[in-house]
Order: structure tokens, then sequence, then C-alpha cells
């Protein structure tokens, strides 16, 4: 019985030493769990209503007219046609520089730089809106 | 929703469709341009390239034996004439601009209302205008070329026919295979965006070509794209030029439809500015077409002065100007109530506009470039 | 050859006088069967004036208002009279309402004004009604009974006890795709007024029906809908030749039900996408509509326009004239027993810009 009861503790002791070189070996690994999809889903959902709230918003423009008055819930935006050949520029372009069109022309504003947080905001809201529709570069 | 592979289906037959006119064309388009479009029934033969030419420069085929289509669309002066709008025999004056007849064979349709649809049914429209060649009917026409001894030879070997098989069937097709060679690109821009050579234009056009396809949106209508650039999109687009012009009201234009219905829409819109500035609609009846006038291409535009299809515009400046205020020549000019939905004012500053005409200079073929 | 090219040589085949401007009563194949009955009259929907700041509105907007006036102007033979469909102003302010009415002002021909959404929930139509006209009313015309509803109302609660200011409300019922939205409705006050309105005219008299919201359930989302539709339509449904017409939806749409036809109209100002083009909500478009062609945005007119309707011995035929693109006619088919788009309606003859995605 002693025997036995000693083996199990070392058995005990050696897992638990397992253990904890296991977990020193997680912390170093590209290991996620639900916890992290969560907030990291929550990240990106900050963002998305951020762009949501630009969107419908009014004044990424001087006129007042907001991207939501054509494209409600951003719908004929069609993010997954792009990259395409966009005849109104000439050439094939991607989703961040046909929404810098669309402030230029009907809203009548200035571009926003491709690194900027709000062009990264509208194109979050945008490809959100259109989640689970399948990829189809060059649609026209 | 579709899927790509219709779309890719739709994109192998079109190109199908090209590749079988450029199968007919004996020689490569330029740097810029796709291959020329050819009709089936008129391939292009040296031997009717030679005879269209000749037919071109005949002045033979006027009432006063003064005008020929070369008169209006003169080599030496961009295949166009510098006037504001042509003068025919005595000197009479039409309502309209003679566009270039350089890459006329890219376009859909003929004239600056696009109511003839090919090179060959527009070349027999002049001889009968009045203010043009002004004859009743083509018979001097086929007088001429059915005894010429001339013209014997070259129709014989353009067609294999002689005397009175010669028709105007094998004249119009003998000028449009003609004009049909009068294609040209490789200009500054092509060398600089499709051939990737950076030193092709100068500084200013290269700003300027920015200003085109950004902020002054020339593009949408005078298309670039990504392999070739026609500089017109072959729609129709009423953008104010002689708006004032215009029939105010109901009366007006009715007369000015009655007009063309008497007369035809060919010598209607000649004869008057006011049933000129119909523009497309005199051929489609259609109120969306009001005022509406065919994108010409911008290809050698430095050459084609005066502008528009009035020659209203004396210089690209005031062309630039004219878009910059969205369609108006003076800021205080009132906006043209049926304006196109792309016009409107631009906010360019000068240098923009500077920049902008520089990069128009920018658009003529080494062959056409004056020294 | 166009098809107004077409329609204008039959009409002065038909003996019309030859200085006839060609946009002009079409007689259809399929049209009415007593020509003494037939009337046309203009309808201008959705111009959404607004406001940017002082005298300073959006251009583009202005733009499409002004080109439909202008060419409703030029229509010959005159129409009998012009309706606007609702949604003159964006936000339904004073200024905007007055800039809107300046620019109807030109429009030479006798208007009737049904109000929409975007006039209504600043001031609960009191502007409306100075100025303009009531909400509801109706009127007969050459034997035709004209209803004028106000379909764009809501649930009480929502429009007197939710909302901290009148503009607050204005900008939640101003948003389409608004999750705090509420759906519209015509409500009973004016079911119980219709319904005694429609007692005292006969069954055979064609009756037409204007109103802003569809009449119709057509996806919820974006209030293309009315609540109480069903009991409307149950009003209409004694009645042999029945039409609804109305605009909210800034885009083609046609349906039958059962005895009633309905049109939508198009916006002057811009146009909306089709409910199917938003992936994560079903949609419910009216089975028979061919949609209109897609816009270009480049194009601000492109997808907007105004309209005309014949009136063929009690059915309509309408008429969208469409800046910047092919016009479209839909028109009763006697055959089919629906609307049908004289061109389009057969699926071998669609276009690809037809198709939305």
């Amino acid at each position: 019985m002693r025997k036995s009861k000693c083996l199990f503790s070392a058995c005990l002791a050696g897992l638990i030493g397992l253990g904890s070189l296991a977990f020193s070996l997680s912390s170093q690994a590209d290991d996620f769990t639900e916890g992290d999809l969560k907030r990291w889903n929550q990240e990106f959902m900050s963002v998305v209503m951020k762009g949501e709230k630009l969107f419908h918003s009014g004044d990424l423009g001087t006129n007042k007219v907001s991207c939501d008055q054509c494209h409600p819930n951003a719908a004929n935006t069609h993010p997954e046609t792009y990259p395409k050949f966009q005849q109104q520029i000439g050439r094939v372009i991607t989703l961040s520089e046909m929404v810098n069109w669309c402030i230029q022309q009907p809203l009548e504003g200035q571009p926003l730089a491709l690194d900027d947080p709000k062009m990264m905001a509208l194109l979050s809201y945008i490809t959100y809106e259109r989640r689970g529709v399948p990829l189809s570069p060059g649609k026209h | 929703m579709k899927t790509s592979s219709s779309g890719l289906k739709g994109m192998i037959c079109t190109s199908a469709i090209t590749v079988l006119f450029a199968a007919c064309v004996a020689f490569a388009a330029p740097v810029g341009l796709p291959p020329v479009p050819v009709p089936a029934d008129n391939p292009i033969t040296p031997e009717k390239v030679k005879l269209g030419d000749k037919l071109f420069h005949d002045t033979r085929f006027s009432t006063t034996g003064e005008v020929s289509c070369a008169t209006c669309h003169d080599k030496a002066k961009g295949f166009a004439d510098g006037l504001p709008v042509s003068e025919g025999i005595n000197k009479l004056k039409g309502t309209r601009n003679a566009p270039t007849i350089i890459n006329a064979a890219y376009l859909h349709t003929q004239f600056w209302d696009g109511r003839e649809p090919s090179l060959e049914s527009q070349s027999a429209q002049p001889f009968l205008n009045p203010v043009e060649m002004g004859l009743k009917d083509h018979e001097p026409i086929l007088k001429i070329v059915r005894s010429d001894p001339e013209y014997s030879n070259l129709f014989d070997n353009a067609f294999g026919k002689t005397g009175n098989q010669i028709t105007m069937t094998e004249v119009k097709q003998a000028l449009g295979t003609f004009e049909r060679t009068l294609i040209s690109g490789n200009s500054p821009f092509d060398q600089y965006y499709f051939k990737g050579d950076k030193t092709a234009m100068s500084p200013a056009a290269v700003r300027g070509l920015e200003v085109y396809v950004g902020q002054g949106r020339c593009v949408s209508c005078h298309r670039i794209e990504q392999t070739q650039a026609l500089f017109t999109d072959n729609r129709f687009h009423m953008i104010g030029v002689s708006a004032n012009q215009m029939p105010k009201d109901l009366d007006e234009l009715s007369a000015a439809v009655q007009n063309v219905k008497e007369k035809g829409t060919d010598i209607a819109v000649l004869s008057n500015p006011q049933t000129s500035s119909l523009g497309r609609f005199a051929v489609t009846e259609d109120l969306t077409d009001i005022g509406a006038f065919k994108t010409p291409t911008l290809r050698n535009i430095e050459l084609t002065a005066p502008y528009m299809h009035d020659g209203s515009h004396k210089t690209l400046e005031e062309v630039v100007t004219f878009y910059n205020n969205g369609g108006r020549l003076d800021e205080a000019d009132p906006v043209p109530e049926l304006l196109s939905g792309g016009i409107r004012p631009l906010n360019l500053t000068e240098a923009q506009q500077a920049d902008l005409v520089a990069f128009l200079k920018a658009l003529t073929s080494p062959e056409f470039a004056q020294k | 050859m166009s098809m107004n090219r077409r329609a204008f040589l039959k009409t002065t085949g038909a003996g019309l006088m030859a200085s006839a401007f060609p946009i002009s009563l079409v007689k259809l194949a399929f049209g009415g069967q007593d020509p003494s009955r037939d009337f046309t009259f203009g309808y201008i929907s959705d111009a959404h004036i607004q406001q940017v700041k002082g005298t300073q509105f959006v251009r583009n907007w202005d733009m499409g208002l002004i080109r439909a006036v202008r060419e409703a102007n030029l229509l010959t033979p005159r129409p009998d009279f012009f309706m606007f469909g609702g949604d003159l102003a964006q936000l339904g302010k004073k200024e905007e309402l007055d800039h809107g009415l300046e620019i109807m002002s030109s429009l030479r021909g006798k208007v009737r004004y049904v109000i929409g959404e975007h006039d209504y929930y600043l001031d609960l139509g009191k502007y409306w009604q100075e100025k303009i006209s009531p909400l509801y009313y109706s009127f007969d015309h050459k034997g035709v009974h004209f209803v004028v509803l106000n379909s764009i109302l809501t649930y009480h609660k929502w429009t007197y006890e939710t909302w901290s200011s009148p503009m607050d409300r204005m900008l939640a019922m101003a948003r389409l795709d608004n999750p705090q939205g509420s759906p519209f409705m015509v409500g009973d006050q004016q079911i119980a007024w219709l319904k005694k309105d429609l007692a005292k005219i006969n069954q055979d008299t064609p009756v037409v029906v204007f109103s802003h919201s569809p009449i119709q359930k057509i996806f919820k989302p974006w209030n293309f809908w009315t609540q109480d539709a069903e009991k409307v339509q149950a009003l209409l449904k004694p009645f042999e030749k029945a039409t609804v017409i109305y605009g909210h939806v800034h885009q083609i749409q046609y349906n039958q039900i059962g005895n009633i036809t309905f049109h939508a109209v198009m916006a002057t100002a811009w146009p909306w996408p089709y409910p199917e083009t938003y992936s994560q909500s079903a949609s419910c478009l009216p089975k028979i509509t061919v949609p209109m062609n897609r816009a270009d945005p480049f194009f601000e007119r492109d997808a907007t326009g105004w309209q005309f309707v014949d009136m063929q011995s009690g059915k309509t035929a309408m008429h969208y004239q469409l800046p910047d693109n092919r016009n479209r006619t839909i028109a009763f088919d006697a055959a089919t027993g629906k609307p049908q788009d004289v061109t389009y309606q057969d699926y071998s003859r669609r276009i690809p810009p037809q198709t939305h995605y």
C-alpha cells in the first residue's frame, strides 16, 4: 500500500511537473483560447461600430450627405468584388480607392489617407455588412 | 447571384468577336489603341485605300467643283479645318465643327449626334447637304466615277467592278476603308502610360494626368483603360455647350422638331443653330438626349481647335475653364438645367488647370506633331 | 429603333397632329378599349431637397428636381395634372420645403401633393398642411376616382413618446436602415375615412390610390412596408380597376395582387439598391418586377427620373423617364392580367445591367 501511495505521489508530482513545463511551453507558442477569440472579435467589432457611425454620419464630405443615403446597410457596395477594373477611374482599384472616390464626388469631400483610422473603420463596417458572400474579384 | 464563370464566358465571347475583326486587319494597332474594328463586308485592301484616298480629295463631287471631303478634313490641320463651323460650297456656313477623322474608325457612331452608324454610311451624307457639297443626289458622283478612266482602273482593282456596276456602295466602302487607315496612337502619353517610359511626358503633363483621372473626372467619359485608351466612351452627354441656343419652351422645341421632320436630320441640323443644339435628341427623339453630343476622342486634340460641336471654345484653356465651372464658360452664367449627371463644378486650382492642358497636349501622335 | 421613335410613328399614323412632339400618348397594342376615357398625368417624387447650410442645398438633389420639372414642361400633349409623390424635403425643414416648392413652381400644370416621411416627422405635417394641402383627400377626374393617403404614419408611442426632440425623431425616421425604426401604416382613422369615401362610388369606377409607402409588405428593414396593407387592399378589392402608385423605394417596382395593380415611381434625387443586395436579410421584391438598370455613380442622374402615367380605360401604363438611361414602360396587359414591361418582361430579353446582386 505504501509503495503504491509513493508511486502515486511520484506520478502526481511528475504530472504536476510536466504540467508546469507544458504551461510554460504554451505561453510561448501561438496558442489561443476561446476567450482570446472573443476578445479579438470585440476589438474588431469596436472598429466596425465606429465605421457604422461614420457611414451614417454625413461628416465625411462637405455637403452633409451620408453614405447610407444611397447605401442602406452598405448595400450595393460589393466589397467582395474588389480589386476590380472600375470604369469611372479607368483602372483596377481596391475598395478603399472606391470609398475615396465616393467621398470626393457625391459627398464633395477630401479623400482619406489609406491608413487613416476612419478608412479602416469604414472598410470594416462595409465588409462586415457583406459577411458570408463569396469573393468575386473583378466582377462588375 | 451570377457566378464568376458566366462572367468569364462573357469576357471570352467579347474577346472572340474582337479577334474576328482584328483578323481582318493588315497592320498592327499603334501603342495605346486596340486593333481597329473592320466590318466583315468591307475588309481593308491597299487598292481600296488608294481609291478611297482619291475620292476623298476629289472636288468634282460638289456643285461648284471646289469642295471635297478634304476641304473640311485637311491632313495639315489634323484632318479637321481649324474653323469654328465648317464652310462648304460658296463658303456657306453650317452649324457644326468638323470632327477629326483620325481614329474615327474606333467610334460606334459617326457625326456629333451619331446619326450614322459607320464610316461608310457617313461618307455619303455631306455630298447631299446644301451647305457642304450641295448635290441634289449622288448621280453626278456616279457619272464621274463610271466614266473617268483613272477611276475605272481603281474601281476595277478594288472591287472588280466597271461601268454601271459601280454604285454608291463601292464609293462608300472605298471612302470608309481609306478613313479606317487614319489611326494613330503612340503619343507621349501612350509611351508613358502603356510603355512605362517615365521620361516621355513633361512633369506638368504627369501632374495633369493625375488631375485627369482624379479631381478632374475626365477619365469617366474620355476613357483611359488598363491596356488601351480610346479617350471616348462612345456615349452622348449634355454638357452645357450652347445651352442658351436650345429651345426655351415647347413652341420652340416643336418648331425645331418640325424642322428635322421636314428636311431630314442631316440637312436640318446643319441649317439652323437651334435645331443643331438639339444634338442626339434629333436622332432618338428621347427627352434624355436633349442637347447631348457624342464624347469625341481627345487624341491629337491639340491640332483640332476650336472645340465643341459648335466650335465655340477657342482654346484648350477655355475648355478646361468650362468644365471647371460645371458646364459654363463664365461662373456667372446660369447652370444649364438639363445637364448630364456627370458635369459639376470641379474646384481645380489655376495650376491644376494648366497641368491638365499640358497633359492634353501630350496626346498628339508623333506623325502629326507640329514642330 | 428606340421605343419612343416607334411610338411616335404609331401616334402620327393614328392621325394626331403632325407637329406633335414625340413623347406623347402611347397607344399600346394591349391598351384601352375606349379612347375617350384616356388621359395622362405626370408624377414627380422623392426630391429630398437637403439643406447644407443657410441658402446652400445639396446641388445633386436640386439638379434632379430641376431636370424633372424642365423635362415635364416639354411634354406634349400636356398631361392633365401632376402629382408629387412625397419626400420633397430631406429633414422636413421649412427651408427645404420652401426651396422644393420654389423649384416645383416652374412646373406648368396643376400639382397635387402626397406627403412622405421625410416631410412629416419634424413637425408632424404642420407646415405641409399650412403651405400645401391636407394630408389625405380624394378627387375625381374624367371618371376616375383618385385617393391620396398619408401612409407613412406609425405607432403613437414611437411618434409622441420616444424622442427628446422633433429633430431626433426626424433623424430616426430619415435613416432608412434604422434599427430603431417603426413600420409605416395608414392607421385606423384613415381606413375608416377611406371606407366611407369609397362607398360613394360605383364598383366599375376606376380607382387610383396615391401613397408614399407601398401599401404592400416588401422589405421591412428599409420600411418598404405598410403594416396595415391588407386592410387597404381589402377596401380596394371590390373595384374592377384598382391601382396603387407609391414612392419611397426610389426604384422600379410593379406588382399585381388580385385586382390591384401596383406601380412604384422613381426618385429625382438618388436611387436605392434592391433589397436582395443586402445579403444579411431576406427580401420579397414582387416577382414580376423587371429591375431598373444598375446605377453608375459617376452619372448623378443615373437610376433617377420622373414618370408620366397613361390612364387607358381605367388601367394604368407607367412611362419612366430615365436620364442617362433607356426609358421604360410598364403597361397593364389584359392577356396576362398583370402589368408588364413592354420591352424586357420576357426573360430572354433581359440585359446585363438588370442583374443586381
